[in-house]
C-alpha cells in the first residue's frame, strides 16, 4: 500500500498548527488546553494509523533547483517512531493537567511540547537528509525550552545549555556527514541526492554503488563517524550522556516524553535507519559494527553502573534510559552474516519495550515527587501502603526493565543476548568481550530496577516521617496504568507486539534484498533452555547476590565519579568555563561600540573580497583607454572631485556644507551632460533642501571636532580610503568595459510610447514621451510607491524625533522614559537622561547644553 | 570601453568619503555618507552609456521614433529613486546626530562609543546575571540531586 501524500502531511502540521493555537485557547479554556494537546496528538496517532501497513516514499517539491524535495517515507520502523511520539503524547498531554495544575508558563509548556511532537514526527517520516536534519534540530530547540522550563533557575539554565551544546554540536557533525553521503552519491550513476530511503535514486537503494564510491574516496568510516556522532550525542551515549542528568530539570512529564520515549530515540532511530546503508553484505565484522556495538555496550555497562550510584529517581532513570537506548545501539550495531536480522529484531523491539516500561516509571517517579514531595531514593521507601495502584505498576514495569523473565524488557534484552552469542560464536577471540559485557552490564541493570521498585516496599524511612501521602488524580494515574497494561501484554504474548509492528520496523533495518525470516517469540520457549536463556538467568542470578551489597556498590560508584579526569562532566564544564573568557574579549573586539570598529573592517573586507574577485577572474580590462570625454565633463568632474576635497579638508562645519554644496551642483551639471534631464532638476531640488536641512540643524551643534587625534590613525584611514577608491576605481573600469547584448532599456524604450494607432496626436500634445516618467509611473509604479514610503517615514522620525526634544525640554521623567525605540536603541543615553532628570531639573540641563553649543559655534 | 575619467573620478569621491565614515565628527560622518552616495549615483547613470560611450545619444524623450540612440532611461529612472531616498536618508541622519547631540552633549564619536561589555550597563547586567555566571564555570548547585558529574 502506498501512503497518502495529504494524510502525512496533515498529521506532520497538525501539532505545529495546534502549537500556534495554544496561546489564544488557552484565555478560553485555561489549564484544559492540555486536553485539547492530548486530543490534537490523538489526532495525529489516528492519522498515523491510516497509513498503517504502508510502505513508500511521497515527494513533495521544496527546492527544486538545488534537487531538495520534501521526501516523507513510511515503513515499519517510521510508523513506530511514530506512533511512540503521538501515542506517548496523548498520555504525556493528559497526564500534565494533573501534574503542571500548580506549575506556571502553561502557555510556553504546551506549545512547545506540541511543536516537539511535530519535529519529532518529522524526523520519523522524513527520508530526505536535510529535511530530517532541520526536524532533528527542532527538537533540539524545543527540548532545550523544555529542559529551561524553569527559567529562571541556575540549574535549569546550565541543563538546557549542556543539552543544547551537545546536541546541536553532533547535529552539526552529521549535518557534514550527510553532505559526505550525497557528494559521494554524486559519483554514482543515480546522481548526487539527498534522498535517504524509498525512490530508485535513493541512497539506500543504490547503497552498493554509494558504499564503493565512499571507499574509493576513503570517506566511508567519516561518513560513517560523523553520522554516528550525531546519533550518539542525541542519544546521549558515553561519553556525551553527561547531559540526559541534567535535563532532569525539566518537568517529569517532559522527561518522560522528551527523555526517555522519544527525542533520545531519535539517534537510535537513526541508527536503524542508515543500518542498511553502511552494514555491507560482507561476511566479516563490518566497521558499523565495531564502532556502534562497542559504543552501545560499553554505554550501557557505564551508564547502568552510574544509575547504581544515583541518589534522585530521575537522576535514577535518567541514566537508566541511556544504559537502554547503549543496548538498543548495541543492537542495531552488531551486523555481520549470522547477526545481521537478529540486530535488527534486537533494535526495533527493544525501542518498543523501552518506551513502555520507561515512560511508565518517569509517570511513576512523577507521581511519586508530587505526592512525597520528594525526589531522593534515600527517602522514600514503602511507598505500596500509600499507593497501592502505582507500586503494582511498578512492578511491571521495573520487573520489565530489569529483563526479568518474561516481563517485556526480557524479550528484547534475550535477542541482545543471542545476538552477541552469535557473533562471539563465530568470530571468536575478542567478539567474546560482547556477551561478557552485555551480562555484566545488565547485572547493574537489575540492581537499580530493582532499587527502584524498593520505594514502594520496606519500611517507610524517618525522612519521610508522617506525611501526607494522597493518591494521585486519574488523569495522572490512568496514562501510567494504561502503559503498564501495554507491558503486560508484550510481556505474557510478545508476539503481539511482533506481528502489529516490531517485524515491519525490524525490516526497515535490513540490507535492501534480504528476505526477511519471521521472528517468533512465545512463552513455550522458555523451557527450552538455550544459552542466552543462561545468560538471561545468570544476569538475574548475580543480581539477586549482589543486592544486599547495594549500598556500598552506591558509594563506591559516588566515590568513583568523583575523579576530575575520567569524568566527561569535568572536560565539558572546563571547556565551557575556558570558552567564556575568550567569547567575551571576541565579542569586546568586534562589538567595540565605536562606530569605526564596524566601518572599517566592513569597507577593507568588501574591498579586499572584490579585488581578489577580479584579480582571480582576469576581469580587468587592459585593452586601451576610453575616448576622452568632453572638456567640460572633465572640468565638472573635476570640480566636483575639488569639492570633496575641500569638503574633507572643511576648518568648520559651514564650510563643509558648503563645499557639500559644490560637490552636489556638480553632480548636477554632470546629469545635464549625460543627458538627464530630470536626475539634474531633482538633483538641484534636493541639494537646496539638504543644504537648508544642514545649516538648520549645524545652528544647534557643536562648533568641531574636526582635528585628527593621532598621525597613525590618520594613515591607517588614508590608507582604507585609498584602498576603497582602488577598488571604485578598478569597478568602474570593469563595469563600463562591458554591455548587455540584450539590455532592458530596449524593452522599455519600444513600449513606452503612445501606440502607433493613436497617432502622434498624445506625444505631440499630452506628453507621455519621457521615458524615465513613465518608468516611474507606470513601469515600476511600485518602486516609486516604495519610495514615497521610504520619505514618509523618514518624515516621520524626524517628526517623533524632534517632538521628543519638546518634551525632553519639559523636562519630565516620561521623556526619558518613552525615548528609546526610535533613536535607534542607544539605552544607556535614556537612562543617563533619566539619571540627570531624576537628579537635577533636566530642562535647566538642556538649556544648558544648547547654549553651550550655540556658544561654542 | 572603460572609462578611465570617470573611474578616477568617482574612485577620488569615494575614497574622501570613506576617510570622512571614518572621523569622529558625527556630522562629518554624515558628510562621507552623503559623498558616497551622490558617488554612487553618479556611477549608475554612467553604466548605461558611459558619459562618452555612444556619440550622438539623446535624452529619453520619445522624439525620434524608439529607435534612435537614447540614453539609457532605465539607469535614471533608478538614480531618481536613489537621489529622492537619499535625501531622506540624509535628513534622518542629521535630526539623529541633532538628538544625539541633545541626549548626550557631544557629537564626537569616540566619546559616544560605549562598550557593551563594559560600563555601568554592563555591570548591571552582571549583576543582574550574577547567579548565572557562577554556574558556567562550576558544576550546578543541585548537582547532588539531578547527578551533575559523573
Amino acid at each position: 500500500m502506498q501512503p497518502d501524500a495529504g494524510v502525512l502531511v496533515a498529521a506532520l502540521a497538525l501539532p505545529f498548527v495546534a502549537a500556534l493555537l495554544v496561546p489564544a485557547l488557552f484565555r478560553v479554556l485555561g489549564q484544559k488546553v492540555a486536553f485539547f494537546a492530548a486530543l490534537v496528538a490523538a489526532g495525529s496517532f489516528g492519522l498515523l494509523a491510516t497509513q498503517y501497513g504502508a510502505q513508500g516514499a511521497v515527494q513533495l517539491p521544496w527546492v527544486p533547483s538545488l534537487g531538495v524535495t520534501l521526501t516523507l517515507y513510511v515503513d515499519g520502523l517510521a510508523l513506530l517512531i511514530g506512533f511512540l511520539a503521538s501515542g506517548v503524547g496523548v498520555l504525556v498531554f493528559t497526564y500534565s493537567y494533573g501534574y503542571m495544575a500548580h506549575e506556571h508558563g502553561h502557555v510556553k509548556y504546551y506549545a512547545t511540547l506540541l511543536a516537539f511532537m511535530g519535529s519529532m514526527l518529522g524526523v520519523a517520516f522524513a527520508a530526505d537528509l536535510l529535511a530530517l536534519f532541520v526536524f532533528w534540530e527542532l527538537t533540539s530547540v524545543t527540548s532545550f525550552l523544555l529542559i529551561g522550563h524553569h527559567q529562571r533557575e541556575a540549574a535549569s539554565q546550565y541543563a538546557a545549555r549542556k543539552s543544547m551544546l551537545i546536541t546541536v554540536a553532533g547535529g552539526l557533525f552529521m549535518l557534514a556527514g550527510f553532505l559526505v553521503l550525497a557528494f559521494a552519491a554524486g559519483d554514482t550513476a543515480a546522481g548526487r541526492t539527498f534522498v535517504l530511503v524509498g525512490t530508485g535514486e535513493s541512497l539506500i537503494a543504490n547503497g552498493d554503488a554509494v558504499r564503493e564510491a565512499l571507499r574509493a574516496s576513503g570517506l566511508f568510516v567519516p561518513a560513517l563517524a560523523l553520522v554516528a556522532a550525531g546519533a550518539v550525542t542525541k542519544s546521549a551515549q558515553a561519553p556525551f550522556h553527561v547531559w540526559l542528568p541534567n535535563a532532569m530539570e525539566a518537568p517529569t512529564p517532559v522527561s518522560a516524553f522528551l527523555h526517555s520515549a522519544t527525542m533520545v530515540k531519535a539517534g537510535v532511530y537513526l541508527v536503524g535507519r542508515f543500518r542498511p546503508l553502511f552494514v555491507p553484505d560482507l561476511p566479516a565484522v563490518p566497521e558499523w559494527t565495531f564502532l556502534l556495538a562497542t559504543v552501545g555496550l560499553v554505554s550501557m555497562t557505564i551508564t547502568a553502573i552510574l544509575a547504581v550510584g544515583a541518589t534522585d529517581i530521575k537522576e535514577l532513570l535518567a541514566y537508566s534510559t541511556a544504559s537502554h537506548l547503549g543496548l538498543i545501539i548495541a543492537g542495531y550495531g552488531l551486523a555481520g552474516a549470522e547477526a545481521l536480522e537478529l540486530g535488527a529484531e534486537t533494535g526495533a523491539f527493544h525501542i518498543l519495550n523501552h518506551a513502555v516500561f520507561k515512560a511508565t516509571l518517569f509517570l511513576v517517579a512523577g507521581i511519586v515527587a508530587h505526592e512525597a514531595h520528594t525526589r531522593k531514593l534515600s527517602e522514600l521507601g514503602g511507598l505500596r501502603r500509600d499507593l497501592p495502584v502505582v507500586a503494582g505498576i511498578t512492578a511491571i514495569a521495573a520487573l520489565g526493565m530489569a529483563g526479568v523473565p518474561p516481563f517485556n524488557g526480557f524479550w528484547s534484552k534475550e535477542l541482545l543476548f543471542e545476538t552477541t552469542y552469535v557473533v562471539a560464536k563465530a568470530n571468536g577471540g575478542l567478539f567474546w568481550l560482547y556477551p561478557a559485557v552485555a551480562v555484566f552490564g545488565s547485572v547493574f541493570t537489575f540492581l537499580y530496577s530493582v532499587r527502584f521498585l524498593m520505594l514502594f516496599f520496606g519500611d517507610r524511612p524517618a525522612a519521610l516521617g508522617d506525611t501526607d501521602i494522597h493518591r494521585p488524580p486519574l488523569s495522572m494515574l490512568a496514562p501510567p496504568a494504561l502503559l503498564a497494561g501495554i507491558a503486560i501484554v508484550t510481556s505474557l504474548v510478545p508476539q503481539v507486539a511482533i506481528d502489529i509492528i516490531v517485524q515491519s520496523a525490524t525490516e526497515a533495518s535490513l540490507p535492501v534484498g534480504l528476505e526477511p525470516h519471521a521472528l517468533k517469540l512465545s512463552i513455550p520457549k522458555l523451557f527450552s533452555f538455550t544459552p542466552y536463556l543462561g545468560m538471561s538467568l545468570l544476569t538475574v542470578a548475580l543480581g539477586a547476590v549482589t543486592y544486599p551489597f547495594y549500598d556500598q556498590l552506591h558509594a563506591g560508584v559516588r566515590r568513583a565519579r568523583e575523579v576530575p579526569v575520567t569524568s566527561p562532566n569535568w572536560y565539558y564544564d572546563t571547556l565551557t568555563a575556558g570558552a567564556n573568557p575568550v567569547s567575551r574579549r571576541l565579542a569586546i573586539a568586534v562589538h567595540g561600540g565605536a562606530f569605526r570598529t564596524y566601518a572599517a573592517p566592513f569597507l577593507l573586507g568588501t574591498s579586499v573580497l572584490a579585488l581578489a574577485g577580479y584579480a582571480a577572474t582576469d576581469a580587468v580590462p587592459v585593452d586601451g583607454i576610453g575616448a576622452v570625454p568632453s572638456a567640460p565633463l572633465v572640468f565638472v568632474l573635476g570640480v566636483a572631485v575639488v569639492g570633496a576635497l575641500a569638503v574633507a579638508r572643511a576648518p568648520s562645519h559651514i564650510a563643509g556644507v558648503l563645499m557639500l554644496s559644490i560637490l552636489g551642483f556638480m553632480v548636477a551639471i554632470v546629469y545635464i551632460l549625460a543627458n538627464a534631464p530630470d536626475l539634474a532638476l531633482t538633483q538641484l531640488l534636493i541639494e537646496t533642501l539638504v543644504l537648508v536641512l544642514f545649516l538648520l540643524v549645524l545652528d544647534k551643534l557643536p562648533a568641531y571636532y574636526g582635528e585628527i587625534r593621532t598621525r597613525s590613525r590618520a594613515v591607517a584611514d588614508a590608507a582604507l580610503a585609498s584602498l576603497v577608491g582602488f577598488t571604485v576605481f578598478t569597478t568602474v573600469l570593469v563595469a563600463t568595459s562591458a554591455s548587455p547584448d540584450d539590455p532592458i532599456y530596449e524593452f522599455l524604450l519600444a513600449r513606452a510610447g503612445v501606440p502607433a494607432e493613436h497617432g502622434p496626436f498624445f506625444a505631440d500634445h499630452g506628453g507621455g514621451s519621457n521615458v524615465v516618467n513613465v518608468i516611474l509611473v507606470d513601469f515600476r509604479a511600485f518602486d516609486t510607491l516604495g519610495e514615497i514610503t521610504v520619505v514618509a517615514m523618514a518624515a516621520l522620525a524626524v517628526l517623533t524625533l524632534v517632538g521628543m526634544r519638546a518634551r525632553t525640554e519639559a523636562g519630565a521623567n516620561e521623556a526619558a522614559e518613552r525615548a528609546p525605540a526610535p533613536d535607534g536603541g542607544r539605552p544607556d543615553a535614556v537612562v543617563e537622561a533619566a539619571d540627570a532628570s531624576g537628579a537635577s531639573d533636566a530642562g535647566a540641563d538642556h538649556d544648558a547644553t544648547d547654549a553651550e553649543g550655540g556658544d561654542a559655534r | 570601453m572603460a572609462e578611465v575619467t570617470l573611474a578616477l573620478a568617482l574612485g577620488l569621491l569615494f575614497a574622501l568619503g570613506t576617510f570622512l565614515v571614518l572621523r569622529r565628527d558625527v556630522v562629518r560622518v554624515v558628510w562621507g555618507v552623503a559623498i558616497i552616495s551622490q558617488a554612487a549615483n553618479l556611477y549608475l547613470v554612467t553604466m548605461g552609456f558611459g558619459l562618452t560611450g555612444a556619440p550622438g545619444t539623446d535624452v529619453p524623450f520619445l522624439t525620434g521614433g524608439t529607435e534612435a540612440p537614447y540614453a539609457d532611461p532605465l539607469v535614471q529612472a533608478l538614480v531618481l529613486t536613489a537621489i529622492v531616498i537619499g535625501f531622506g536618508t540624509t535628513a534622518f541622519a542629521l535630526v539623529l546626530t541633532y538628538r544625539v547631540y541633545e541626549e548626550n552633549g557631544t557629537i564626537d564619536l569616540s566619546d559616544l562609543a560605549s562598550n557593551p561589555f563594559e560600563g555601568p550597563e554592563a555591570a548591571a547586567a552582571e549583576v543582574r546575571a550574577g547567579d548565572t555566571d557562577g554556574t558556567e564555570s562550576t558544576v550546578p548547585p543541585t548537582s547532588d540531586e539531578t547527578g551533575g558529574e559523573q
